[in-house]
């Protein structure tokens, strides 16, 4: 190493480390989150991998007679033929839960995107003009909280039919006001930090001012919130799922669809309800426990220990 | 304070406003159009005219508004599809069913849940504190329906324990002049059917409370240590008062603010999870007639429903409020 290299090196370990780098520092070292990116990945690797996982196809496709294949009792449980058994319609039950995980994942991500976006938005027209702006959209989401989530989610799924868009669309639109109000309120407390303050009088135009200051100090909530808005909606459109307002095609491998009829068959098989359940728990629970990773990682207060 | 209660009630006047013009413009969203989706399977073109006549749906729609308003300030909600009941009739039997239920949810939350999250912050960094964060962790973490169809599974199917359907066996005979039947087993001076009754709300209330009794034991937890830290505690302690009272006098009675709000703010969450909880253990609620009626393209009952539940809850979330306020003296005054 030449002296160069090494004197490179070392104004690099001296340089002050930035929010972000420090952030996921103390993330790597929270034993929590670990365990959440364990999941996580079990869970983006069941999604994007399906095909090459999954033994059968998860509509029983290929198969020539299903029911004929589940035996007259229902259903036969786990065996090494079918690792976690087959359901009531001889389907087998890893090939949907595996295939479940794309549903849900894909899901759950374009309805956080929705809600963050167009929250994201309003929150900060909102929390950046104030005034009279600022009341009319915040009343707007008082009336849409006023609503519980998801009988807003069953009154849209209502008007625009079932199907997967329209889940998107439901769970997406139940979120927006919690985004809006969470960037709105951090907005605010940054416009009045002295650092903003110091810009402004040191001439910093308007939009440079939202754009490098304010936006960039306000976003940490506002991604927590949205790692924790991954599982809400998760949990949401399983619900969904489970009270019927699913995709319309009753076969698609959406897990909420999964333990609709299940509890009809809890006395002889259980692990219809348990494998897709787990399933569910796993994901929500590994996005949780990122999202709580995440908060304290962000959160300034917690800067420079551990 | 009254000014407080007062400038709380203006502030609900648009809410509910909004609220119902929400609800007037979804219910003319939908796919059928008004006419035909109080008519159901009935539609015809002349009933659809003749409905549209008698319900003025044929006037521009800022009347319609008005006069959806009018009908739903007088408490008329309409007639059931199905049923061709008022859709109110239904709801005084639903309604008490699903509060019977969210009350006993929020009992079981926050009988457990404060003295959970009080003992974690008192342990804190022990074993304990860390079990309870794990715990509530995944209570947060398990779909409600899949944990009532856990607890279904468990107590009812493999132990037989508890009944698993509805709110009261058949072959108790009851009156119910209350249709909360608890209070209905009570008036009727009937024991074994006020212990029936309490069985059959045993799960549902454990399923549903499950979420509430984590958030409540986190938000306790965090209130007790937050507490805990403040100058007056130091200073209790400090004049020698006893550990036991600075803790129950000071540090809980401190606490408890933030708690009150938490258990308050469940509201939303419980009437949400009542729809998943009824429908796992076919319990007669407004969680299960607002299914039924989805299912069953209902829309009277789901207008009538939807714009009723959402008011309940912004009348909760008021009196929470309202209740803050009177607890603690510093949110009067700003």
């Amino acid at each position: 190493m030449s002296v160069a290299q090494a004197e490179a090196r070392e104004v690099q370990l001296e340089a002050p480390s930035g929010l972000w780098s420090e952030a996921w520092r103390r993330l790597r070292q929270n034993r929590a989150a670990i365990v959440g990116f364990v999941l996580v990945g079990i869970f983006l690797t069941a999604a994007l991998f399906a095909p090459l996982i999954a033994p059968e196809d998860p509509r029983g496709a290929g198969v020539d007679d299903l029911l004929q294949r589940r035996g007259p009792a229902c259903c036969p449980g786990p065996s090494a033929e079918h690792l976690f058994g087959l359901d009531e319609q001889g389907r087998d039950v890893f090939s949907r839960v595996v295939y479940g995980a794309r549903f849900s994942l894909l899901i759950g991500i374009v309805a956080t995107a929705v809600g963050l976006s167009i929250g994201a938005v309003f929150g900060a027209i909102a929390g950046y003009f104030g005034g009279a702006v600022d009341s009319v959209i915040m009343r707007l989401t008082d009336i849409m909280l006023s609503i519980p989530g998801l009988l807003l989610a069953i009154g849209i799924v209502a008007a625009l039919g079932q199907g997967i868009w329209q889940i998107m669309v439901a769970v997406g639109v139940t979120q927006i006001p919690i985004f809006a109000r969470l960037l709105r309120g951090s907005i605010l407390a940054t416009r009045e930090a002295d650092y903003v303050l110091a810009a402004r009088s040191v001439g910093v135009p308007g939009r440079a001012l939202l754009g490098a200051h304010i936006i960039p100090n306000s976003v940490s909530p506002v991604i927590v919130q949205g790692t924790l808005a991954l599982a809400t909606a998760i949990i949401d459109v399983a619900a969904l799922g489970f009270l019927g307002l699913g995709p319309q095609d009753p076969a698609t491998p959406e897990w909420g669809t999964m333990l609709t009829n299940t509890t009809r068959y809890l006395q002889t098989a259980p692990h219809l309800a348990l494998i897709p359940g787990m399933a569910i728990v796993i994901s929500v629970l590994g996005f949780n426990l990122i999202g709580d990773g995440l908060r304290e990682a962000l959160d300034p207060r917690f800067r420079g220990r551990a | 304070m009254l000014r407080f209660i007062v400038r709380r009630l203006m502030l609900l006047v648009p809410i509910l406003l909004g609220l119902s013009l929400l609800v007037f413009l979804w219910i003319r969203a939908l796919p059928a159009g008004p006419a035909q989706s109080l008519l159901g399977e009935r539609a015809t073109p002349e009933t659809i005219r003749q409905i549209e006549e008698q319900y003025g749906l044929n006037e521009p729609i800022h009347v319609q508004y008005w006069s959806y308003l009018k009908t739903v300030g007088r408490g008329d909600l309409g007639t059931t599809i199905r049923t061709r009941r008022p859709v109110t009739d239904e709801l005084k039997e639903r309604f008490p069913a699903t509060i019977e239920l969210t009350f006993a949810a929020l009992l079981f939350a926050t009988l457990l849940g404060v003295p959970l999250g009080y003992v974690a912050a008192k342990r804190h960094g022990t074993w304990v504190d860390h079990s309870s964060l794990v715990v509530s962790l995944i209570g947060i973490s398990i779909p409600i329906f899949f944990l009532a169809i856990l607890l279904k599974y468990v107590f009812a199917v493999k132990l037989g324990l508890l009944p698993t359907v509805g709110r009261i066996s058949v072959l108790i005979d009851l009156e119910h002049p209350t249709n909360f039947y608890l209070i209905d087993a009570l008036i009727a001076g009937d024991p074994e059917a006020f212990w029936d009754v309490s069985k059959h709300l045993i799960l549902p209330a454990i399923a549903l409370g499950s979420i509430p009794l984590a958030i409540t034991a986190r938000i306790t937890r965090a209130a007790v240590l937050d507490v805990q830290n403040e100058d007056y505690i130091r200073t209790a302690r400090a004049k020698g008062l006893p550990p036991r009272t600075v803790d129950i006098r000071h540090i809980f009675r401190n606490a408890l603010l933030p708690i009150v709000t938490i258990i308050g703010l469940q509201t939303g969450l419980l009437l949400s999870g009542a729809v998943l909880t009824e429908t796992v253990f076919a319990f007669p609620g407004m969680g299960t007639w607002l299914v039924e009626a989805i299912r069953q393209r209902d829309y009277a009952i789901l207008q009538g429903g939807i714009l009723f539940v959402s008011v309940v809850f912004v009348l909760v979330n008021l009196l929470v409020d309202i209740s803050y306020a009177l607890i603690n003296p510093r949110i009067r005054v700003s």
